[in-house]
């Protein structure tokens, strides 16, 4: 559980090391066997098949889709009114007027989306149980990994790929949202951050935001103010073994100002990261993630940007919810999902000037949102 | 648009001629007038004070110009002005004028109203036109001149039906008149002094002005000029103490440092983003303004010892700069807010001290993908000790400093040992190389480092016989030396001078600087003295 307010102090003689969060995003591992009935396709694709649902014949359907939603008669062919959101459609109005699936999905029909399959996925195991739909983690091969937000979401084109290459929608929102977000921070306290021991690892927001490098990427070595709002202030115990990082699993909260991440919270978090000779971070971070926030992320962007069937993330969302389940309905409100994290060396001080972590290593010459320009690794 | 006879002639002989404007300093012929082009700083700030800030000027349109001997300032008066500039010149007036005349700025800048405003106003054009010819002139216009400029007013407003249209085309003329553009030093007999002369009292106003406030004379300095208080000591001398204790005064050192330390080399400075990816084109302008910050505090602020610049460890940093010095930088910056500059000083134990281990010195003398102690030896040795150090031989080979990947020599030190067992480059190599060997602890970009190529890095030396560890025991050493104060005295004269010193200033800048090496160097001592040199005040070179 999270070491909270409980956490021993520091010792006097430890050394804190400051990060900045430099990349999030989910963490995903398509592979052959991922979705064996060919999956969900792109936006081209999820228009189509509610075309065809409406009674257009396929032809047709590309044809609107190419003409930008305008049908051989000039008319203006809406997608959600087709998805049956609209009284015209058919589907249930919402005070009497047509509502768009992504906002009030349960309006819809689910249109039973093809989930993920496979032997692997990132993540950690977090019931402590190897059961059939569990996954194995590609890089560390722990069993029984439970990340039921990847078979929610894994066989739309958009998330079929594997690092470097970053889900569109997150990519673009993190690239866009860090010059007015505040960052967010992690720092590592340990007596001797080189050698592996017992470690306190803290996670905060920041006053301030991100600096951009020359490559569009997160310059290591600036300094963050810690934004004293306890909201976003989260102490695990923590190990570092093999300059692998990991925690004890607790309650992690981090509040955002994106278009994408409101708030990141996740329980019986988990972590996993490397420490690299260069200072940096790397990793996944993992836990059961309010499966609400994830939709509310995709909703906020909208289908053309997040390129998936809203209404189908959302009942497979529902479905596949593992955790936390209501008091009154029973329903599980969390998920099992796993991002992966990248972090650079930062200082770190108190709003009364104090540093209090310091940056440690140049960092990475290709860092955040400019991660996917460096060389491919061979 | 018609343009005045002066005008036309002028651009006709610059189109056809790409004629030397600036022409060589006279020698013997001390009453000569001399030209001196305007900078870009000098170009802009003069039509800030003359029409206001809300003015926006485009100075990137004005060529900056040559280096000679070490200052742009000396490559002022040594300027080919071609058809091609004259063109960017008069796009630029073009875009002055329009906004002087526009509804925004008429209404404050041009002192009447004309009797109709789609018609000529001899009048109200020659009021405005008098006016504004004095402050860009920086002396009265002749009737003539006058006469032709309303004249062209007159003829452009009748042609376009629209008064300020005309008023438009005549303040182009002005602002692409020779007298605009350069600052024409006419000199007079001294009477003090038979068979000599001295600049006239318009002259000296202008000097004084772009010396110590880099801009145009203001009124009461014309006034000054005009009353004849500044060819009197005591009127002369008023009026510097009145320029001196201006906050202006940080304008004119700007603009000497800048030009003393090379500053235009920043347009054209590229650092490889793949090896330093910290080095933004942000971070490059925050650099330069560092280093100009920290010179305006340390000599203004707190009248500090020019000598000492080589030792501080107080500067200005933003939250980029800091990034790339290593150090932590609290800063409570608003959301969204401007980019705050911070006072810092670097800790005692820090490997940051003075002017030369700032990242302006650092980056612009290296190359894009690697350190060059030879450049930046020879930096400290022409840009700050005023020592020449001559080009390297055309038939040199590089390519042993240039394999940063051979086993046998990792570090810089180790290739330039070996270059210079060539006797041909080891005469200048031995005076640039060790001061820039101190400072291979950082990087192209300034980051710091204590390895190259995984070996260590010797930043020892031997400097005025006397060894040194690091760039931490060179700097007092440099500080010392009284290179650094005549240097400093030395091009303070030139640039405000825009020339070279005769053989018999040489003998009045030594007695400076040994005054200053006794009393402090401090920057408005040197330039109270200056200014008060009768020498100031004239164009012979010898």
């Amino acid at each position: 559980m999270a070491a909270g307010l409980g956490v021993t102090a520091p010792n006097a003689r430890a050394e804190t090391r400051g990060y900045v969060i430099s990349m999030i995003h989910t963490a995903t591992y398509a592979n052959e066997d991922t979705c064996p009935s060919g999956g969900n396709g792109d936006t081209v694709d999820i228009r189509t098949r509610r075309l065809l649902g409406a009674g257009f014949g396929e032809e047709a359907a590309l044809r609107i889709i190419g003409n930008g939603g305008v049908d051989d008669d000039g008319n203006r062919v809406d997608i959600t009114r087709l998805h049956g959101s609209s009284a015209e459609a058919g589907g249930q109005p919402w005070n009497g007027q047509p509502v768009s699936p992504g906002n009030v999905p349960a309006l819809s029909a689910d249109p039973g989306i093809e989930s993920a399959q496979g032997r692997f996925a990132y993540g950690f195991d977090l019931d402590g149980e190897v059961s059939p739909d569990d996954f194995e983690d590609p890089d560390s091969h722990e069993r029984g990994v439970d990340n039921h937000m990847w078979r929610a979401l894994g066989c739309f084109d958009v998330y079929r790929i594997r690092r470097p290459v970053v889900p569109y929608n997150e990519s673009i929102v993190w690239d866009t949202a860090i010059d007015a977000m505040p960052a967010w921070l992690m720092s590592v306290t340990g007596e001797n951050l080189s050698q592996d021991g017992e470690v306190t690892v803290t996670f905060d927001r920041s006053l301030n935001v991100l600096l951009r490098d020359a490559h569009g990427g997160v310059m290591s070595g600036a300094t963050f103010v810690i934004d004293p709002d306890p909201r976003s202030h989260s102490v695990f115990n923590g190990t570092i073994k093999n300059r692998i990082l990991t925690i004890e699993p607790g309650d992690l909260a981090l509040q955002g100002e994106s278009q994408f991440y409101a708030v990141l919270r996740f329980t019986e978090t988990h972590l996993r990261l490397q420490m690299d000779p260069d200072g940096s971070l790397r990793g996944i971070l993992g836990g059961y993630q309010p499966w609400r926030d994830y939709y509310h992320y995709l909703a906020i962007r909208g289908e053309n940007d997040g390129q998936v069937d809203l209404p189908g993330v959302y009942y497979a969302m529902a479905r596949l919810a593992d955790s936390g389940a209501d008091p009154v309905t029973g329903e599980n409100t969390a998920i099992s999902a796993a991002y992966w994290l990248e972090a650079v060396p930062a200082f770190h001080a108190t709003t009364s000037g104090e540093v209090v972590g310091q940056s440690v290593g140049n960092g990475p010459k290709f860092s955040g949102p400019a991660a996917n320009r460096a060389p491919s690794p061979q | 648009m018609s343009a005045p006879r002066g005008y036309i002639r002028w651009v006709a002989r610059a189109s056809m001629l790409g004629v030397c404007l600036g022409l060589a300093a006279p020698s013997v012929v001390a009453e000569e007038s001399a030209l001196v082009r305007l900078t870009p700083a000098q170009y802009e700030r003069s039509i800030h004070d003359i029409f206001g800030e809300s003015i926006q000027v485009d100075r990137g349109i004005v060529d900056p110009g040559v280096r000679e001997n070490g200052l742009l300032a000396l490559g002022a008066r040594k300027l080919t002005l071609s058809a091609a500039a004259l063109e960017r010149y008069e796009s630029l007036a073009r875009q002055v004028a329009l906004q002087v005349t526009d509804d925004r700025h008429r209404t404050t800048l041009i002192p009447c109203t004309p009797v109709a405003a789609s018609a000529p106003d001899t009048a109200c054009a020659a009021q405005f036109l008098s006016r504004v010819g004095l402050f860009l002139f920086r002396r009265p216009p002749t009737d003539a001149q006058i006469q032709s400029y309303v004249a062209m007013a007159g003829s452009a407003s009748d042609t376009l039906d629209d008064f300020y249209a005309g008023l438009r085309a005549a303040l182009v003329g002005m602002l692409v008149a020779p007298d605009f553009l350069f600052r024409v030093e006419r000199t007079e007999p001294d009477p003090a002094q038979p068979d000599t002369y001295r600049l006239d009292g318009y002259s000296r106003a202008a000097r004084l002005s772009f010396f110590l406030w880099d801009t145009t004379p203001d009124a009461e300095l014309l006034a000054a000029a005009e009353s004849g208080a500044l060819d009197s000591t005591p009127g002369l001398y008023q009026q510097i103490d009145r320029l001196l204790s201006s906050r202006r005064m940080e304008d004119g050192l700007r603009e000497f440092f800048s030009d003393m330390l090379g500053f235009d080399g920043f347009a054209t400075l590229s650092v490889d983003a793949s090896l330093y990816p910290k080095f933004t084109k942000n971070v490059a302008d925050d650099a330069r303004e560092q280093t100009l910050r920290t010179i305006a505090q340390h000599l203004l602020d707190r009248n500090a010892d020019y000598r000492d610049l080589f030792v501080t460890r107080d500067t200005f940093l933003t939250p980029a700069l800091a990034a790339i010095y290593g150090v932590p930088l609290p800063r409570s910056q608003e959301l969204g807010g401007a980019v705050p500059w911070v006072p810092y000083r670097f800790p005692d134990n820090d490997p940051h001290v003075g002017l030369l281990t700032q990242i302006s010195f650092l980056s612009l003398h290296s190359h894009p993908g690697t350190t060059s102690p030879t450049l930046r030896g020879k930096a400290v040795r022409e840009n700050l000790l005023c020592q020449r150090v001559p080009p390297p031989p055309a038939d040199v080979d590089f390519s042993l400093i240039q394999d940063t990947s051979n086993p046998a020599f990792r570090t810089v030190r180790q290739r330039l040992t070996k270059h210079r067992q060539n006797p041909t480059c080891a005469a200048c190599h031995r005076m640039t190389d060790p001061i820039g060997l101190s400072l291979e602890v950082f990087d192209t970009s300034g980051v710091y480092r204590t390895t190259e190529n995984g070996a260590p890095i010797d930043t020892s030396g031997t400097y005025r016989r006397q060894h040194y560890s690091g760039v931490g025991e060179l700097a007092p050493l440099l500080r010392d030396d009284p290179a650094v104060t005549s240097c400093l005295v030395n091009r303070a004269f030139s640039y405000g001078t825009a020339r070279m010193p005769s053989d018999n200033e040489l003998g009045w800048l030594t007695e400076t600087r040994t005054d200053l090496v006794e009393d402090g160097v401090t920057w408005r001592d040197l330039m109270r003295r200056i200014t008060q040199n009768p020498d100031f005040y004239t164009n012979v070179a010898d």
